[in-house]
């Protein structure tokens, strides 16, 4: 027989066998898989604490960096107090991306610390972090010494799976000098007065480039996010449906139109663009507003931080965000999110782990510390009135904010941030001037928004 | 084989002085046009490495503005790097990594190049076949159940789910070295063979030693592709920074949530040199190795 | 070429039959054994991932908890409802024609001029190769520092001689450019190759073509180019191949232009600007294993399968064809 038909022949059968090979593999690693990996903790449990004198140690991941590690490193090793031989292993650098990872791979952290609550929602709904309700019961905590935005955050469908370790609060910065220098006496409260000094702040060099911006409306950038904005316009993502509802939402019309009045102003995006992408990186000494670049903007309350370490010598001040004209009432909130700190799926020492929570969430003089080191916004009343807690009249706008009961969180959803990253993606294309009509882009969202939501409510 | 020689123009023997004399001017100015563009061309591409060599010995603040030219000259950052992070044990971790995986590429593609070029089977075209089909396939079309399978073996978060595959199995290995076995004349093997050996033996005895530098180019683009990879270790290790290599440890140099634009460099020009190093001592094998994939057949 | 000692010559009856069979039974035992760890391995790396993959694409599955079968939901939404989708494959796609378009062209370029040299060719070659020896991620974000519009020396240089630089990859139509550059920066590896291929063409067939009186273009086109075209496919190919499995740089480069303060390769910022730079492999690492949706990545990767697999077959097909030619020849 000639060798072609030979080579078909011989080829049909080492297919057959590799079909059938390729199939056996499959059946042997699905037999042999079992359960997921790590001990469970079990769906209503809380695991013991451990005894005073246990020697062990405890693995605990977050996102900090130098001198905001140090800081939290000394926080949590504050649990020696009581349990003198823990040891905890502090690693930092480890964002949401590399916590996920490691619960699907089987070796999480005890403890996971995230600065984003974008994902809670997600890491809720699938398990990936443990239910704390059965150590909150065991232990009897008083939850109402969070404040209820703070508390919606770390919980998804009542469901709680984190707690909140410090807050964020985003305020309206402006720089003092500048002010004076355009005899502007106070901040704005509305949008209007915001846009009218913007105007007056924003100086142009002479081949019309930007030199000043008094306003930057660039999205994403900084701490300018579609979702930092929303609450100073009243604006929510999903209706009583579940559904996303951007489409027939005045608030968002409202503030996609603010936005593209400023770039309007300063002359079209591609100058907006150019002007952005010379200022300097966002915790660096470089940053814009720190340079003088940027004469007002929106940040959390943690700049207060960077500005005393790095240029000590602005003169700047602190206020509410403005907000939308027609929503005074707004005046006085803002975007609150936070750092959250929860147990992993398949964590080895949940006990340990809910102690150290514990410890550095509810223990006033750790928050206190935390708070002076990070300066972020501590979490519970009482560390808020607390003697100790440093607190300069910047700073103590952003207390203030937080206890005002103004304050707006992202919603908890099992898509994580997706809905962040649509809603953010159509600010950038609004802005750039590629959507033609608002009303059509906007549905488009709602529709993206839903479709995520979709793959995640069906099966239950 | 190609002796890289350089293509050469030979002037016909006998021709009018004018016309000589112009064919000379022609070949003075076609020679410096072509150098000046290979010197540019050279140059352009050497511009981005200079860069990153100036730029990883400028200051901190210096690295974020728009100066060429280092004011101060901050040799001392090379060193800082290894301060910054644990540059000495992402580099063990990038030696482990490249080094097994080359190994186990060479120990398991040697054996089955020589059955694809010098033995006849059945199926023997199939292999070949799957092997190409294996070889373009994107990672990112299995990474889903591989992932899964190497987490209900334990193995995340170590380098052992990257290296283990090639001991089995390297598609483009395979394929390169079944190129450069098909230049080697099988009378050689057929001498061996009469002389006793069985064909494990022709093997080690007689091609292996033959093919000493197709193997050697092998081995360095196997090297060369795990020392930069990406990917792989940010899917199995990214978690667990103890077992990262080089290639991931670009990523950490951050001091305060900002990149510290110097040291990254600094770091980029130390991870580069060992490559370049290997590259500039072998550069016959490694060029000789390139046009084997040149799919001469 | 076959074997002079091919067993299956001249058969004789009896004890030689036995010796053949022996023969043919080792020969297939040494076969086995050669390519055994390869076969393996080709299953358990290649053939139950892929099958796997095929049914994970049929359920809902988020890696923490038990896989659901769903049926063709997750194709249902990839071709309707999903909205990112599209834009990954589009810009992988333009990715594919442009990027291989301009890799092939300009190594060709380049390959041509070190072709000439006369002096000097075994640094420039290591000059224009070195590129190529750059990790990526690292290679990508000096990139993003060198174009970057206000403070980066490209555009400096630009400013210098009256050229407004554009926004380079903060530009939505300017970031694939920006990224085609980088990658044909680093193009070393088929630059060798084409040089090899070019330095092979036999001499005598230019002369051939001089006397003819063909001019230095049409001697590229009828002779150069017809040598080196085994070359020139496997170069659009692999290029092909490539642009299909473009991750860590555009992932790099996405969270970097976006001015990401975030550890390069997070995929909290990607695509930036716009989803630009969010290509296909990016996205669907982003469903599976940021959005916990596996079971939609993994119908993501079987598309993405059957159009590589079909660039394959048609290198394949290419290949087999010009190994017929040399054999035959």
């Amino acid at each position: 027989m000639s060798s072609t038909t030979q080579v078909r022949r011989s080829g049909r059968r080492w297919r057959g066998s590799i079909v059938l090979g390729a199939v056996t593999v499959a059946a042997l690693v699905s037999a042999c898989s079992g359960a997921a990996s790590g001990p469970n903790g079990g769906a209503g449990d809380a695991a013991a604490a451990p005894a005073a004198d246990a020697k062990l140690t405890l693995t605990v991941y977050s996102k900090f960096t130098d001198r905001e590690y140090n800081v939290v490193t000394a926080g949590l090793n504050k649990l020696k107090a009581k349990f003198p031989n823990i040891e905890i292993k502090h690693e930092g650098q480890q964002d949401d991306d590399k916590i996920t990872q490691s619960i699907r791979g089987g070796n999480p952290p005890d403890v996971a610390i995230s600065f984003f609550t974008d994902n809670l929602g997600a890491w809720c709904s699938t398990g990936s972090f443990q239910d704390l309700k059965p150590y909150i019961d065991r232990d009897k905590i008083d939850l109402n010494q969070i404040p209820d935005a703070v508390r919606s955050y770390t919980e998804y469908q009542g469901k709680r799976c984190a707690m909140p370790l410090l807050a964020d609060v985003y305020g309206f910065y402006y720089n003092k000098d500048m002010f004076a220098a355009k005899g502007i006496t106070s901040p704005p409260k509305t949008t209007s007065e915001l846009f009218e000094a913007t105007k007056k702040l924003t100086e142009f060099n002479p081949d019309g480039s930007i030199k000043v911006a008094g306003f930057i409306p660039s999205m994403p950038f900084y701490a300018n996010f579609a979702q930092y904005w929303a609450p100073n316009f009243g604006a929510t993502y999903l209706g009583p449906d579940g559904q996303s509802h951007l489409a027939d939402s005045p608030e968002w019309k409202a503030m996609f139109d603010f936005q593209k009045q400023l770039v309007d102003f300063y002359g079209g995006h591609a100058k907006v663009e150019q002007f952005k992408a010379g200022l300097g990186e966002e915790y660096s000494a470089d940053h814009g507003f720190q340079r003088g670049k940027l004469a007002m903007m929106i940040d959390g309350e943690y700049r207060t931080a960077f500005i005393k370490d790095q240029t000590p010598n602005l003169k700047f001040g602190t206020a509410a965000p403005p907000v939308l004209d027609s929503k005074p009432d707004r005046y006085g909130g803002a975007f609150t999110t936070g750092t959250i700190i929860a147990i992993p799926k398949g964590a080895k020492n949940p006990g340990a782990a809910w102690e150290l929570i514990k410890q550095v969430t509810l223990d006033t003089a750790t928050l206190v510390d935390l708070s002076n080191g990070l300066k972020n916004v501590p979490s519970t009343k009482a560390a808020l009135t607390d003697p100790k807690l440093e607190v300069t009249p910047e700073f103590k706008t952003f207390l203030d904010l937080y206890n005002g009961g103004k304050l707006l969180p992202n919603p908890s959803t099992p898509i994580g941030d997706a809905h962040l990253k649509a809603v953010n993606d159509f600010a950038e294309k609004w802005q750039a001037g590629n959507i033609p009509d608002m009303v059509a882009g906007l549905k488009q969202v709602d529709a993206q928004i839903n479709d995520e939501l979709a793959q995640k409510r069906a099966g239950g | 084989m190609t002796t890289l020689a350089e293509p050469r123009h030979t002037a016909p023997a006998s021709e009018p002085p004018k016309v000589r004399v112009r064919r000379q001017w022609d070949k003075k100015l076609h020679w410096i046009a072509t150098h000046s563009v290979g010197i540019a061309m050279g140059v352009i591409f050497m511009l981005p490495i200079l860069f990153v060599f100036l730029t990883a010995v400028m200051s901190s603040d210096q690295a974020l503005s728009s100066n060429f030219w280092p004011k101060e000259w901050h040799f001392e950052n090379f060193i800082e790097v290894f301060e910054k992070a644990p540059l000495l044990q992402y580099f063990g971790n990038s030696i482990l990594y490249s080094t097994l995986a080359t190994f186990g590429a060479l120990v398991s593609a040697i054996p089955a190049a020589y059955a694809l070029s010098k033995l006849k089977f059945r199926g023997q075209n199939l292999f070949f076949m799957l092997t190409m089909a294996a070889m373009m396939l994107p990672p990112q079309v299995t990474v889903v159940p591989l992932y899964d399978l190497w987490v209900r073996l334990g193995f995340t978060g170590t380098l052992v789910p990257l290296i283990v595959p090639y001991f089995f199995f390297d598609a483009f290995s395979i394929f390169l070295l079944r190129q450069f076995f098909l230049t080697i004349p099988k009378d050689y093997l057929e001498a061996a063979k009469i002389d006793g050996c069985n064909e494990f033996q022709a093997m080690v005895k007689v091609l292996i030693p033959m093919a000493k530098p197709g193997i050697a180019a092998t081995a360095m683009f196997c090297f060369l592709f795990t020392w930069n990879d990406y990917f792989g270790p940010l899917l199995y290790t990214g978690e667990t920074r103890d077992s990262w290599p080089l290639s991931l440890a670009i990523a950490s140099f951050r001091g305060m949530h900002h990149v510290e634009w110097n040291l990254t460099m600094a770091a980029t020009a130390l991870i580069m040199l060992p490559v370049i190093v290997l590259f500039v001592f072998a550069q016959k094998s490694f060029v000789k190795g390139i046009t084997f994939t040149g799919v001469k057949g | 070429m076959t074997s002079t000692l091919d067993s299956r010559a001249v058969a004789s009856p009896s004890a030689s039959t036995r010796t053949r069979k022996g023969n043919a039974a080792r020969r297939r035992r040494t076969v086995f054994y050669f390519i055994a760890p390869a076969m393996l391995g080709f299953l358990i790396f290649f053939g139950y991932p892929l099958i796997a993959t095929v049914y994970y694409s049929f359920t809902r599955y988020d890696l923490i908890n038990a896989p659901e079968f769903v049926g063709f939901d997750n194709y249902i939404r990839m071709f309707t409802s999903e909205a990112l989708v599209g834009t990954a494959a589009y810009n992988t796609l333009w990715l594919v024609i442009v990027l291989t378009f301009c890799r092939v062209v300009f190594s060709l370029g380049v390959a041509s001029i070190i072709s000439r040299l006369k002096s000097g060719v075994g640094l420039v070659r290591t000059l224009c190769y070195l590129p190529s020896l750059a990790p990526p991620a690292a290679a990508t974000l000096a990139f993003v520092f060198l174009f970057n519009p206000e403070y980066g020396p490209v555009n400096a240089f630009l400013r210098m001689v009256g050229v407004d630089g554009g926004l380079w990859f903060n530009d939505p139509a300017m970031s694939k450019p920006a990224l085609t550059l980088l990658v044909m920066w680093g193009s070393g590896e088929l630059m060798i190759i084409i040089l090899a291929a070019l330095l092979d063409v036999p001499q005598e067939q230019y002369e051939a073509a001089e006397l003819d009186g063909a001019g230095p273009v049409r001697r590229f086109w009828h002779v150069t180019l017809p040598s080196i075209s085994p070359v020139l496919l496997f170069g659009v190919v692999n290029s092909m191949i490539f642009a299909l499995q473009f991750f860590t740089q555009a992932i790099v480069a996405g969270s970097a232009a976006a001015g990401a303060a975030d550890v390069a390769g997070n995929t909290r910022f990607i695509g930036a600007p716009q989803n630009s730079t969010l290509t296909y492999p990016v996205w669907l690492y982003v469903q599976g294993f940021r959005y916990f949706n596996m079971g939609y990545a993994a119908a993501m990767a079987v598309l993405l399968f059957i159009v590589s697999a079909g660039f394959t077959w048609i290198l394949v097909r290419q290949l087999r064809k010009t190994q017929h030619q040399e054999e035959g020849g």
